[in-house]
């Protein structure tokens, strides 16, 4: 009887489980580049700047799209840092950033195009203290 | 029998029996602990879901912010406030009772792993693994973590009539059981004499058993009938015996003593924080319970210095002097000296200049034990302040992983906000300094109960021992924070 007791529950959790959202995948852009560098180089913890440059497939600019940002530490449990800059000269933005801590960071650009297409890409960084 | 343990018994606890009071007494019930350990499974199979299907992006995925930031940071705060209440609500015992049905009844764990040298060796294990694995940094691994903590609970439970896995191996247990000696709350009897005359002793011999024990004679206070048989209640899994417990140390709380003592005798009593440390009776005088308490105290101190920037040069000055290429050599190396060796080395030098100084012919081994209690409160304070950090650098981010998790588009703007550096800073100081003074505290009373005039000398060694693991810890925590994978993994 308690065998099938804790069966039971377990079913109910896993179909709760079943319950979990789909998150939205962007749209796959073809053939465009993205490139990220940061600002300054090799980054610190302090006031940055990432700059990502965005060129078609025959290497021309792309300006006039949205960028998103959002950096993560990998360690679980620390706060997000959130920024964005849209509009772009010559396929280059630049996003004013902080990097709050020192340690290994990912940053995931999320850029929407002016015909509303969009783009997730992901760059991984390593920042060092301040007074390094 | 009861012999001359309890008779001689301290006063440990007050006579407030906290299971006598409303909602709290529910738990006594027949399906108490389930209340807590349905709510606590269910997590556990969210995170082990979410592990392995979720974001592979540790701040974004429940497997990995929960155990790591917001487990750790509640653990530490209910051990000091109330007691181990997460081994009562522990998930991974849930199948205890079908694992009972399924044992091979008569098989105890071997006599040789009776005591803690597994549980520091697993906590040894679990430390190496957390940083060589960067666990911290990986949903998909601690979701296995998980999955390998109900398979090992289970298996020992089957394998074993008493429960071995939380006694002897389990890391997470061991820590709580060290520090809930410091907690307001104990196990305890309300009537010596109602144990002396009870024939079955359920408290520690349950009545599961299918051959009903024979009472001798009628228990006085007796409130209920022992139904001995498969729907019976389980004894003390870890092998307490209620009318003789002095410590927290072993036990889960699991509360199957009150459920089993058929006169309603087993309570929890409400008690002086850290009351059995002050009791030179409440602990063994064994080398591995005395490791125990020093090294995890040391422990937390190496787990703490793993995250910032000095590591990474002992990390270099080890590859290049020694030649090491492996992680796991190089974080084990780490861990074993600073965690274990060192402090276990300092420790009995400790005990030999308090003998030296003091000219005492109390052994080594006793001296040692003697003032091991003394480093509890320190070491909670280091573990306070590491995961205290963590938990107040960002608390509220498990509300956007949660709505994520749910298919909703996590409102990270709301709720990254940490707390005042200045706060955090401050709540790790009080920590620090609150733990040292405790520890000083209990080894003057310890020098003061060993060797009267010779006091000072005798607690001069265990002082300098504590006053120096306190101000590395504060040298430590002076530092700032890095989040980063070791050398080796690039």
């Amino acid at each position: 009887m308690y065998f099938f007791r804790l069966m039971a529950a377990g079913l109910l959790l896993l179909a709760a489980a079943g319950c979990r959202g789909q998150a939205v995948t962007p749209t796959p852009v073809e053939n465009l580049s993205i490139e990220m560098a940061v600002d300054p180089d090799p980054a610190r913890v302090g006031e940055a700047a990432l700059i990502v440059t965005l060129t078609d497939a025959s290497g021309r600019p792309v300006d006039g799209a949205k960028i998103g940002a959002r950096g993560d530490m990998s360690h679980a449990g620390m706060a997000p840092v959130l920024a964005e800059a849209e509009g772009g000269q010559d396929g280059r933005y630049r996003i004013p950033f902080e990097w709050t801590m020192s340690g290994d960071w990912f940053v995931e650009l999320t850029i929407t195009l002016p015909d509303g297409s969009t783009v997730t890409q992901r760059f991984d960084v390593s920042v060092s203290g301040a007074g390094s | 029998m009861i012999t001359a343990p309890h008779e001689r018994r301290a006063v440990t606890h007050t006579r407030l029996d906290a299971l006598r009071l409303p909602l709290i007494g529910l738990l006594r019930r027949r399906w108490g602990r389930l209340a807590l350990q349905i709510p606590l499974l269910a997590a556990a199979v969210l995170l082990v879901i979410d592990g392995f299907t979720g974001p592979q992006l540790a701040a974004r995925n429940l497997a990995t912010v929960i155990p790591w930031v917001h487990f750790r940071g509640f653990a530490v705060l209910v051990l000091l406030l109330a007691g181990n209440l997460f081994c009562m609500g522990c998930p991974f015992t849930l199948p205890r009772t079908l694992a009972k049905r399924l044992s091979v009844r008569g098989r105890r764990f071997p006599r040789r792993l009776r005591n803690k040298w597994v549980a520091i060796a697993s906590l040894f294990l679990l430390f190496v693994t957390y940083e060589a694995l960067d666990l911290w940094a990986s949903p998909a691994l601690t979701a296995w973590l998980i999955v390998a903590y109900f398979v090992a609970s289970f298996v020992l439970e089957v394998v074993f009539t008493e429960s071995a896995f939380c006694k002897y191996v389990c890391p997470l247990g061991t820590f709580n059981f060290v520090y809930s000696t410091l907690s307001p709350t104990q196990i305890g009897i309300h009537d010596p004499d109602v144990c002396r005359a009870c024939a079955g002793k359920e408290c520690i011999n349950g009545s599961y058993s299918p051959t009903p024990l024979v009472r001798l004679e009628d228990i006085p206070g007796g409130q209920r009938e022992v139904r001995h048989g498969p729907q019976g209640t389980p004894g003390c899994g870890t092998l307490l015996f209620a009318p003789q417990i002095e410590s927290n140390l072993d036990c889960t709380m699991c509360l199957d003593c009150a459920r089993a003592c058929p006169h309603g005798n087993v309570g929890l009593f409400i008690r002086q924080p850290g009351r059995e440390l002050l009791n030179p009776e409440a602990w063994p005088k064994r080398w591995d319970v005395s490791l125990l308490a020093i090294s995890l105290a040391a422990l937390g101190l190496v787990n703490a210095f793993g995250m910032v920037p000095p590591v990474y040069e002992l990390q270099r000055t080890l590859i290049k002097t020694l030649g090491i290429q492996s992680e796991w050599l190089l974080i084990g190396l780490i861990f074993g000296v600073g965690g274990l060796l060192l402090p276990f080395a300092l420790a009995v030098l400790a005990g030999a200049l308090s003998r030296a100084l003091t000219r005492t012919k109390l052994s080594l081994r006793h001296t040692v034990a003697a003032f091991a209690p003394a480093f509890v409160p320190l070491g909670f304070g280091i573990w306070f302040a590491h995961y205290g950090f963590h938990f107040l650098i960002a608390p509220l981010t498990i509300i956007p992983v949660i709505q994520e998790f749910l298919g909703q588009p996590g409102d990270w703007a709301a709720f990254s906000s940490a707390a005042d550096a200045v706060l955090i800073g401050l709540v790790q100081g009080a920590g620090l300094v609150l733990g040292f003074l405790w520890s000083l505290a209990l080894a003057n009373r310890t020098a003061m109960r060993l060797y009267r005039r010779d006091a000072v000398p005798g607690l001069l060694p265990w002082a300098l021992l504590l006053l120096a693991l306190a101000f590395a810890a504060g040298y430590v925590f002076s530092l700032p924070m890095e989040m980063r994978g070791s050398l080796l993994m690039g």
